[in-house]
């Protein structure tokens, strides 16, 4: 088991360096003078960028020096400060990434883990129901409403349930976080926090329904079909024990090692949905610096999303391992 | 359902033997149906009302985007209609002493922006002056286009990478499939973000109308990895059959051991998961117009039109211009998505009904 953990986490280390090759290649092929005028624009914009930023972020990814040598220069020093845990100082922001990423990841993170309780809370039971009741009209209707799910374009459906909730009813305020009178006590603000983002978390959750609800019908049809429950049936158990105690606890196997993979969705934000309601959210920054090419805030993003995508794997490889005991690692 | 196709087996037997007796000396293969094993995934996909309703939905979306503007042809998609316009907005004001008043502002356009639908624009014009109908049509060739194209060429590197790596195991499996995992740990959509924006550096002068096109070329760089694998697990396992040992003793080349005997064995899975995938590429393409990373105004996908929406005005007056091309963009999604389930069902020999 330790053995293979620790082969594990070589490799992961190995993919990282391979994801930050790519991402720094890629930066690299940035004309300097694309990033001076991005930060020109800025500037003019009303920000204020010191030259010395300028020119520490061209020392420290060796912009200037355009031979093989001094790609691989600017690559390695690159690594190092990584290494140290310094990401540079985003232009747009002013401040240094980490602690960019820091400050918005709370919305990000609020809004992906309520959907994800919320996506789990009602996908499975409309799996099993689907599962229980193949081929009949239950099992049709869940299907064709959760494959319209799946199918929705985020920033389609966001916009509808913004123009019919936010603007037609105006049950709820439209974009942002917080009112701007907003000057009273915690439960106050607690519950215009959710007022704001009651929306965004309904568009994720109808969004992503479909994918697991899908998961646990196709897994419990299987686990419905294999000798033991046969078994348990003739035994003349109740249909629910059958399917509750029997059934539903060998689906969780995939369910729960899922949950794992989710790690990187729970800390990335959702660009787009971030964006459609103006939430001031990790994803909405990454985006504004991404489109402003703000290059020491997109690496270190990009970075961060990379190590939470593989510690994700990781994560799920062995929680297989803790949940189904067949599995034996080596 | 079970009991329901034994009965069916049964009727379909005697009908046999009462036809068997009426023609007795005929030989059997005039009675009997054969039927080859893609009519009967046919058959099997076709029993399913789903994926027929998802084949009509994509048909008559590439009937409506390619035959469309043959019909449809008074305005083009990028014309302006610059049928001057006047507007009058009426504001009552009520003065502190009681009398009201009613304000009348007259307000001229040269191009009959953001109209109503009418006979002459049966979905209105958008902000530029644009007819919107045009436009779904000749934006939903892009998006098409776009999905298949891309969608091949992902399985194209996939089968490639995969059918190598499953095929001769050993170093180059192990190369390949590190890299399918530094691949899968890419955060794609922001990568796809940075492209998009360096794209537009003048350096590389790229026509900005094509822009979408290079930026789904680089999706399909980074994205052929689950392909790969798949095909890979599904040539390891294939690999060990007879029919392979036969293959071998036969002294076949290599590729054509490849191509011709272990692909073939991948294609319904194969099959499947393209069809799921033009879907998601339809959504990938859109979001990314959506953000204006894709072709200019004046070239306007389905994404871009919903773009609009970001002006508050646009979005609640005017569902005229954002909502057909979300719809489209629905049926598309769902459509592919309808036929690659149906697939997937007719493919599997297990899951028979």
């Amino acid at each position: 088991m330790l053995k293979y953990i620790l082969k594990r986490l070589a490799l992961s280390v190995l993919i990282l360096l391979g994801v930050s090759l790519i991402i720094y290649v890629l930066i690299r092929s940035m004309p300097v003078s694309f990033i001076e005028n991005k930060i020109n624009e800025m500037n003019q914009g009303g920000a204020t960028i010191p030259e010395e930023t300028i020119e520490n972020m061209k020392a420290l990814y060796g912009l200037e020096d355009n031979s093989f040598k001094g790609i691989l220069k600017g690559y390695v020093s690159w690594l190092w400060s990584i290494c140290k845990l310094d990401f540079g100082t985003s232009f747009k922001y002013g401040a240094p990434v980490l602690q960019v990423i820091r400050e918005n990841m709370g919305v990000s993170f609020a809004v992906a883990a309520i959907a994800t309780v919320f996506e789990f809370l009602i996908a499975i039971p409309l799996g099993i129901t689907a599962a229980t009741h193949q081929y009949s009209v239950r099992d049709y209707v869940v299907t064709v409403l959760v494959m319209i799910g799946i199918s929705l374009p985020s920033f389609f459906f966001g916009q509808i349930l913004k123009d019919v909730f936010a603007m037609k009813l105006g049950w709820f305020p439209p974009s942002g976080l917080i009112d701007a009178t907003a000057d009273y006590g915690f439960f106050g603000k607690m519950f215009d926090y959710i007022r704001h983002l009651f929306i965004p978390i309904l568009t994720v959750v109808i969004l992503s329904i479909g994918g697991r609800m899908r998961m646990t019908r196709t897994n419990m049809l299987e686990v419905m079909n294999s000798d033991y429950i046969r078994t348990a049936r003739a035994k003349g158990l109740k249909e629910k024990t059958v399917i509750y105690k029997h059934a539903f606890r060998n689906t969780l196997i995939p369910l729960v090692t899922s949950l794992a993979g989710l790690l990187p969705s729970l800390f990335s934000g959702a660009i787009i949905t971030e964006q459609v309601f103006d939430l001031p959210g990790i994803g909405n920054k990454a985006f504004q610096a991404m489109i402003a090419a703000d290059i020491p805030f997109i690496m270190g993003y990009n970075m961060f999303l990379a190590l939470l995508s593989v510690i994700g794997v990781l994560l799920a490889d062995l929680m297989y391992a803790v949940v189904d005991p067949r599995v034996k690692l080596g | 359902m079970e009991n329901k196709e034994i009965l069916e087996t049964n009727e379909n037997e005697e009908i046999l033997e009462e036809t068997g007796l009426k023609v007795a000396d005929d030989s059997i293969e005039k009675n009997v149906k054969l039927m080859s094993p893609m009519q009967m995934v046919l058959r099997r996909f076709f029993r399913s009302k789903l994926s027929i309703i998802g084949l009509i939905m994509i048909l008559s979306l590439f009937a409506f985007c390619w035959l469309g503007p043959v019909f449809y042809n008074t305005w083009q998609p990028d014309e302006v209609d610059y049928t001057p316009k006047t507007d009058f907005t009426k504001t009552e004001i009520e003065l502190p002493d009681g009398t009201v008043f009613t304000q009348v502002v007259e307000s001229k356009d040269s191009k009959n922006s953001l109209a109503k639908p009418s006979l002459s624009h049966p979905l209105g014009t958008d902000k530029n002056g644009y007819d919107i109908l045009a436009r779904i049509m000749s934006g939903g060739k892009v998006s098409l286009t776009i999905s298949f194209l891309s969608v091949f060429i992902i399985t194209f590197f996939g089968v490639v990478f995969g059918g190598i790596a499953g095929y001769f195991g050993g170093v180059v499996d192990n190369i390949i499939m590190r890299i399918c995992d530094i691949l899968m740990c890419l955060p794609g959509f922001p990568i796809l973000l940075i492209v998009g924006t360096l794209l537009q550096a003048e350096e590389f002068g790229i026509d900005m109308k094509y822009r979408i096109y290079y930026l789904m070329g680089f999706l399909t760089l980074i994205s052929w990895s689950g392909t790969a694998r798949l095909v890979r697990g599904q040539i390891l396992s294939l690999r060990e059959q007879e029919y392979m040992v036969a293959a071998e003793a036969m002294g076949y080349s290599v590729p054509r051991k490849i191509f011709k005997h272990l692909v073939p064995n991948v294609m319904p899975q194969l099959i499947v998961s393209m069809t799921l995938s033009l879907g998601s590429m339809i959504l990938y393409e859109s979001s990314l117009s959506y953000l204006n990373l894709g072709a200019p105004d004046k070239y306007a996908a389905w994404g871009t039109m919903i773009n609009a929406t970001n002006e508050i005005d646009i979005l609640q007056n005017y569902f005229n211009v954002w909502g057909p091309p979300g719809i489209c963009i629905i049926i598309a999604v769902l459509g592919f998505n309808f036929i690659g389930d149906g697939l997937r069902d007719a493919l599997d020999p297990k899951m028979r009904r």
